[in-house]
């Protein structure tokens, strides 16, 4: 192995929201309602997703439709959806997207924790932010003004209470009669800025030890900063595992990563793919899905993030590009999230075109059935910040 | 109370079928975890291995409870007993997949959710489950276990049930919001101002093949009662022991539902309870016996009492005497996440002191006695002609079993009682419906019930 060989794959996700990721996707498809949201739809889709040797599913959600009134904007809660494909496949990964802003942080930490046992250590998780006043009369709460602090705190409570259970926390000790040690499950007593928190979390700690986070950039801060940041249990270890820029075209993309890649592990981009397909152009697609976009659409398609309309070679030559170690021997970025305009469409033509030619020239793998969501990103598992064995151990640790 | 013997009781409903649940993971001491053959309480292989067999048993529903925050006695966490469970929405969506009939049944509090959360998960799984799910709907009030939530012990306990209609009033809202299935309209915006409630928003999740999540409730007290006649499609009652009371209670059920403006069948009543068969009668009872004192390790027995005394007991002799003084607290208090919060302690210790010296009892015999909750035992053929005793009589319309041990602890339900109920004619061969609605013989969701009425 030669020293600029990278240490893992470049990964590949896919979001697999709905119908597609543009906001005509539904109209474009005719689907809607029940057809649009249902469990057979689901799991198939993210089989074929699987099937395609994708790393990663995501399922982005809102609690509020894109159109009020339209049974298109039809959409089920994204861990509900996460968890039902949990056993309907083996080897990909599977995150949703839960808004930090307004929900409950220990049912969210106690959610994201029983999807990872489900889905057997391959759950991920994407903190979203909600900044619409009319998220805030849904839960007829004031407007949290400063999105991103609520964000820390969410995360960083969530991450304390996924290791409110050590992993040996259930002994079964019969001699004594003690199903659990007492000793290894701790109150978390997080004092956020706007909230508090005891714990522990009713749920042990999930396979992964802590899920994977990915958040889009400045969604959330990559880690703790300021005094005392080291001094709380986890204070100094990454609030994001991966974080996912956008930009206008590759070169802002790569710009954006190389500066985030100074706080997060990794570094993927967020890229919208309209493919030709069906004998149409991708730029054609994508001009007959802009004017189908509804009246009234709450975001018009994400112009953040890099976008690809055109003929799946070109986006392996994108991609290659994107994945091909400097000569640092290090990628431009660690992997991509796809964000498909119809999936639909665009799925089947990623199966057969794009990701074999990624993996026929080495740069991607296909999940290992078993393996974590940690492990397919080569991520480590890491140790629980409440293990006071591993602290008296290894005090640089 | 009536005097007369069980078997001569009227059969009131006497082609009426038995109806069974599964509550997974039973709380307090319920689960023997020390016995080899009990398996993880976490692996979803467990879960997955219950719900096979209770599926295979054409079971109507598959149950998990729920807590929002571990049990503690006097500020350290309550360790003999089986802790740590996954979120119940999240757990049943992920069973929902490898299984086709069986209901899906998720406990979910109303103090320490938002509807707009709620209701959306919830619908969630009812569509992904097509038609399977249901919501066993709880109350808490105790800042304890506020302590873990946004808004900490902001509720009253007088407005436990207020803010539990109204949590259940706003989901039904979201939930209709969508047009029937097959129809084209608008999706309904939902607003609810009031003085427990703030909520507008447009909702995302359709209708599911049986409209809506099932409402399960298990509330006893009246207040409890009354909201489950008005509200409930099915009681998870706590009496599944003694017929007479069974009966007494299933009277006041009816009449409170009829009093609530419905049809007095129109809530369906499934208490908890257990069931233990051997090959004899005398079989049967050495296992329950096993059971029990399986259950009350001795270590629980010491915790239970300490409980009510309200000190640490565990340096007493499990089989010696209770403790000669009166507990040092008047109210309990020092536990935290148990149902008896709350009580009389000296009321208690004086009655368990009587019944001890009565009968000779030890610590742990005592509370083995107390506990003992007897449920049904005996051969397989004598398990099935009480519980269709049950049924028939009116007393109940199902039940809700609580394993002793997993993932092993249904089998002896479906491989032996079941066929002994189906010869008998009071058990069905088949799921005969897809949705849980069917499974239970529901009429249609209460706000949809005028048209339902019109269209038969």
């Amino acid at each position: 192995m030669s020293a600029s060989q990278p240490p893992s794959s470049f990964f590949v996700g896919l979001d697999a929201d709905g119908a597609g990721a543009h906001p005509a996707a539904a109209a474009v498809a005719r689907l809607a309602g029940a057809d649009l949201v249902s469990g057979a739809r689901l799991a198939r889709t993210v089989r074929q997703a699987e099937n395609a040797g994708l790393t990663f599913v995501s399922f982005t959600d809102a609690l509020l439709p894109a159109v009020p009134g339209s049974p298109a904007s039809a959409r089920l809660e994204s861990v509900t959806r996460a968890a039902f494909v949990s056993r309907t496949t083996t080897a990909i990964g599977l995150v949703p997207q839960v808004p930090t802003t307004y929900p409950e942080p220990f049912h969210v930490a106690a959610q994201l924790a029983s999807l990872d046992i489900a889905a057997a250590g391959r759950a991920g998780w994407i903190p979203g932010v909600t900044r619409d006043a009319a998220t805030a009369d849904a839960y007829g709460r004031p407007v949290v003004g400063d999105v991103t602090r609520e964000a820390r705190d969410v995360v960083r409570v969530v991450r304390d209470l996924w290791d409110s259970w050590e992993d040996d926390a259930v002994i079964r000790d019969v001699a004594t009669g003690r199903y659990v040690d007492r000793d290894r499950i701790h109150h978390v007593d997080f004092e956020g800025e706007t909230f508090s928190v005891k714990g522990p979390l009713i749920t042990p700690r999930p396979p992964q030890g802590q899920l994977v986070v990915l958040a889009a950039d400045g969604d959330v801060p990559p880690a703790l900063d300021g005094t005392g940041a080291g001094d709380r249990p986890g204070g100094a270890e990454p609030l994001v595992d991966v974080t996912l820029v956008g930009g206008a075209g590759v070169g802002a993309a790569r710009g954006n990563a190389e500066a985030a890649r100074e706080h997060s592990p990794l570094v993927g981009v967020d890229l919208e793919v309209v493919l030709d397909a069906g004998g149409r152009t991708g730029a054609d697609r994508l001009a007959v899905l802009d004017a189908s976009t509804p009246v009234g659409v709450r975001s018009p398609w994400d112009t953040r993030a890099l976008r690809w309309a055109g003929d799946a070679a070109g986006l392996v030559a994108l991609l290659t590009e994107l994945a091909t170690p400097g000569p640092d021997g290090r990628r431009p970025v660690d992997g991509v999230r796809l964000l498909p305009a119809v999936l639909d469409v665009d799925l089947p033509v990623l199966a057969r075109d794009v990701l074999p030619a990624l993996r026929a020239a080495r740069l991607t793998a296909v999940p290992r059935p078993g393996a974590t969501l940690r492990e397919s990103l080569g991520l480590p598992r890491p140790a629980n910040r409440y293990d006071t064995r591993v602290l008296a151990d290894a005090p640089n640790a | 109370m009536t005097d007369l013997p069980a078997t001569d009781l009227p059969v009131t409903r006497p082609d009426a079928q038995v109806h069974f649940g599964v509550f997974f993971q039973g709380v307090n001491h319920t689960t023997i975890w020390s016995d080899p053959e009990s398996g993880s309480q976490t692996d979803f292989a467990t879960f997955e291995r219950v719900i096979r067999a209770a599926e295979r048993g054409l079971f109507d529903a598959f149950f998990l409870g729920e807590g929002l925050r571990l049990r503690e006695s006097r500020g350290a966490l309550h360790d003999l007993d089986v802790v740590g469970r996954p979120d119940a929405i999240t757990q049943l969506a992920a069973l929902a997949a490898i299984t086709t009939h069986i209901g899906l049944v998720a406990t979910q509090n109303t103090t320490y959710n938002d509807p707009a959360d709620l209701a959306r998960r919830l619908q969630s799984l009812d569509v992904l489950s097509g038609g399977r799910a249901a919501w066993n709907v709880v109350t808490t009030d105790n800042a304890w276990t506020g302590a873990n939530f946004r808004r900490g012990g902001y509720l009253d306990h007088a407005l436990r049930y207020e803010r539990a209609q109204g949590q259940l009033d706003v989901a039904r809202q979201i939930w209709d919001a969508f047009p029937d299935t097959g129809g084209n309209g608008a999706v309904a915006h939902v607003s609810e101002h009031s003085a427990l409630f703030d909520v507008e928003l447009d909702p995302t999740t359709p209708r599911s093949p049986q409209g809506h999540p099932i409402i399960f409730q298990a509330g006893d007290s009246p207040q409890g009662r009354d909201f489950a006649a008005a509200n409930a499609d099915v009681i998870f009652s706590r009496h599944g022991s003694v017929l007479a009371e069974a009966l007494e209670f299933a009277a006041d059920i009816r009449r409170r539902a009829v009093a609530a403006g419905r049809p007095e069948d129109d809530v369906k009543i499934f208490p908890g309870t257990g069931v233990i068969v051997g090959d004899t009668p005398a079989d049967a009872e050495e296992k329950a016996r096993w059971v029990r004192w399986n259950q009350v390790t001795p270590a629980t027995a010491l915790s239970i009492v300490g409980n009510i005394w309200g000190e640490d007991l565990s340096g007493y002799d499990p089989d010696g005497p209770l403790p000669a003084h009166d507990p040092v607290v008047e109210e309990l208090g020092g536990e935290r996440g148990s149902a008896t919060t709350g009580a009389r302690t000296r009321e208690i210790a004086a009655r368990w002191r009587a019944l001890a010296q009565a009968e000779h009892l030890s610590i742990r015999e005592l509370v083995v006695r107390n506990s003992s909750e007897r449920g049904f035992q005996g051969t397989p053929a004598a398990v099935a002609e009480d519980l269709i005793r049950w049924v028939r009589t009116g007393a109940v319309d199902g039940f809700n079993i609580s394993p002793w041990i997993v993932p092993s602890g249904l089998d002896d339900i479906v491989d032996r009682v079941v066929p002994e109920l189906q010869e008998r004619g009071a058990y069905p061969t088949s799921y005969t419906g897809t949705t849980l609605r069917e499974h239970l013989g529901l009429r249609a969701p209460l706000t949809r019930r005028a048209s339902a009425v019109g269209a038969a």
